[in-house]
């Protein structure tokens, strides 16, 4: 099915030089360490935690409505140390789900009301199916789907899946509009 | 979008008779033809483990029982078991060489096992020495495993014996001498019939298990004990661990990571690759991609008015043309029951030219049937293609002109002077168009008396214009254009009532 236009009020959204286009109702904390390459649509209360270290995203990344992206941390002796979250291109993240990754690969597909969990690895080209919980560490290999709780793999993709990626998130860029005034 | 999540609504008929969505089809250069997983054939290129990315020869994949030494995964969830530091226990032992050192236990993230859970002791490296446990049938498996290997051999060994047999009845050389090997035999002084030592030589006899007579007989409280489900392992943590199955939580044993494979898929018929990964196990490229998404024209649904049994209804497509070069797109009515018997007979007269090369060696000499064995290039397996079983229960007004769509171009996507393409287009046909893209406007009637809420499905033979670039191809510089047909088949919703 072809993507339907997804219409925004002109006035809750910025978009930058890069064409990145943000929502103000979101929560962006330290935005210093948040970079966002270019053509990155982050939606409605999404949830990016700067603050704890830095975040960085490809070009065309789908950041939907209530998502939260937190860098991991990782327990040592003398207390907690929290690692940069980076994200390759074309990567959709679901509403409400909640990152914890170390990596997130190029054409990844996270679905909605995921979570996944503290330091985990995503590869290139893998889906994570809606309500699945990834647990803490794993490695999601190329070219699986994974589903379920806690997550395994519960099939495989076809070999095209970068450029399906690809024609997705750039289809859905150019599909996310503001609504025109009549 | 439909192709990542959601149900396949656009669905592409493969040459062997199965629907399958265009991102799980190929496309042979060299037949022409769509290809699905099922006509080609399966080749595993390299094993690697998911979790450490490591490629492992297929030797050592082989004698590891395809699982990866390094990398494990919990016995109670089966999610993956990560190493963990051991806090020190230096004062409580007062040993301060040990303390010194860092000791791990593996840890699962989930159900938080561990492996202090069933007494295995920590290890001071982080990657290995974690103990195997030996399967306590593992001598009496070995013994069976050689007999099997004796007996294939054996009967490797008869068969060839059975080969020079035969093909000693029809063509020998010493016939023309007259000397024969036995006649040689005896005029040495050798017994005429001598075999090999080695084909003498029969497997061993397995020595049959006998079954235990005493029985231990079952104890009283049985009954009576409540069972502690806690400490029982369930059907799937037993059948991880065939080889021990073991019955209680307190002998779950961490178990080693099952290896993923990277595959290379060849076509059938001409065994000409479709599909070859590159080496590397985490790359998501390929050194050949024959798949349809690159090379037949894509279908989508874009808009379909809602759906009244006997009523026409506009439906809205998007074709896309994925290839560097320009092609035309025509119509044709599908016709389920004539194809099929087409199919039919060609595959009737596929078989009967095979049967003949087959045949054909018998009548000549040996000399030549070897080569011409070795050059004919027969197709290795033929498929027979199964009848198309989905039905249609929608018509679609098949357009009679045609129409063209642009070759794909990377840059168009920058290119903001707009559309100034010089196409006299049918406006009736294509309602507006953009690059590579056409937006095609069909009309389709479901059938008459069809109830509310049936699923619509219908379908045509879409013929685009395929240019083949294989270079070298009969020494022809100029690319070779062929029509190539394909069965769509398009499902459009569900029925709703009349207004």
């Amino acid at each position: 099915m072809e993507l339907s236009d997804i219409n925004y009020d002109k006035g809750d959204y910025v978009e930058t030089a890069s064409g990145n286009k943000v929502c103000r109702q979101t929560i962006l904390c330290g935005s210093q360490n948040i970079v966002l390459q270019g053509k990155v649509i982050v939606q409605l209360d999404a949830i990016i935690r700067g603050d704890l270290a830095n975040v960085k995203t490809g070009r065309y990344c789908i950041i939907s409505k209530d998502a939260v992206l937190r860098p991991p941390y990782k327990k040592f002796s003398k207390g907690v140390a929290f690692f940069p979250l980076t994200m390759g291109d074309h990567v959709y993240v679901g509403e409400k789900s909640l990152v914890n990754a170390a990596i997130v690969g190029n054409y990844v597909y996270i679905g909605k009301n995921c979570i996944i969990g503290r330091r985990c690895t995503l590869k290139d080209c893998c889906v994570i199916e809606d309500n699945t919980v990834l647990a803490p560490e794993t490695v999601v290999p190329p070219f699986t789907r994974y589903g379920g709780s806690p997550g395994t793999c519960i099939g495989d993709l076809p070999e095209c899946q970068a450029d399906l990626m690809v024609d997705f998130t750039r289809s859905y860029y150019q599909h996310f509009q503001p609504t025109k005034l009549i | 979008m439909s192709y990542i999540t959601g149900p396949d609504v656009v669905k592409y008929a493969c040459t062997c008779g199965l629907l399958k969505p265009i991102s799980y089809l190929y496309f042979c250069r060299y037949c022409t033809q769509l290809r699905c997983s099922f006509c080609v054939c399966h080749e595993v290129d390299s094993n690697f483990c998911g979790k450490c990315s490591e490629n492992i020869p297929s030797s050592e994949a082989r004698s590891k029982k395809n699982r990866c030494g390094n990398c494990y995964i919990c016995p109670s969830c089966e999610q993956e078991l990560s190493p963990r530091v051991a806090s020190s226990k230096a004062s409580a032992e007062g040993d301060e060489k040990v303390a010194a050192r860092k000791m791990y236990y593996l840890f699962c993230q989930f159900c938080r096992w561990s492996s202090r859970d069933v007494g295995i002791p920590d290890q001071s490296s982080v990657t290995g020495g974690w103990p195997e446990r030996e399967n306590v049938h593992a001598n009496s498996l070995h013994e069976l495993l050689d007999l099997d290997k004796a007996i294939v051999l054996a009967q490797k060994q008869q068969q060839e014996k059975d080969k020079k047999k035969q093909r000693g009845k029809f063509i020998s050389y010493t016939d023309r001498t007259g000397v024969t090997a036995a006649a040689l035999r005896k005029r040495i002084g050798l017994p005429a019939d001598l075999t090999h030592p080695l084909l003498k030589s029969k497997p061993k006899e397995p020595e049959p298990m006998v079954a235990r007579t005493e029985v231990e007989k079952l104890p009283d409280d049985i009954f009576t004990k409540p069972i502690n489900l806690m400490e029982i392992t369930t059907i799937n943590q037993r059948l991880l661990q065939p080889e021990a199955q073991p019955t209680t939580v307190d002998k779950l044993f961490p178990v080693h990571k099952q290896l993923s494979i990277k595959r290379t898929l060849r076509c059938r018929t001409c065994e000409h690759n479709v599909s070859k990964p590159e080496y590397n196990p985490s790359s998501v490229k390929f050194k050949i991609q024959l798949f349809a998404y690159y090379h037949v024209p894509e279908v989508r649904i874009v808009t379909v008015e809602p759906l009244r049994a006997g009523k026409p209804c506009e439906l809205i497509l998007k074709f896309t043309n994925p290839t560097q070069h320009q092609t035309t797109i025509s119509f044709e009515e599908l016709n389920l029951v004539e194809c099929s018997e087409i199919e039919e007979n060609k595959f009737s007269e596929l078989v009967q030219n095979l049967s003949i090369q087959d045949k054909q060696p018998l009548s000549l000499s040996n000399q030549s049937s070897g080569s011409l064995s070795l050059s004919s290039r027969s197709p290795s397996i033929v498929v027979k293609p199964r009848t198309i079983t989905k039905s249609t229960n929608c018509t679609v007004e098949i357009p009679t002109s045609s129409f063209i769509l642009l070759p794909r171009d990377d840059a168009a996507e920058y290119d903001d002077s707009g559309d100034t393409h010089s196409i006299q287009d049918d406006p009736k046909l294509v309602k507006w168009r953009k690059s590579n893209k056409a937006f095609v406007r069909l009309t389709v009637t479901p059938d008459e008396g069809l109830p509310l809420n049936t699923e619509v499905n219908c379908g045509f033979v879409m013929q685009h214009l395929y240019t083949n670039t294989i270079s070298g191809q009969l020494e022809k510089k100029e690319p070779q254009k062929y029509d190539h047909k394909v069965k769509v088949f398009l499902t459009l919703g569900v029925t709703v009532g009349s207004e």
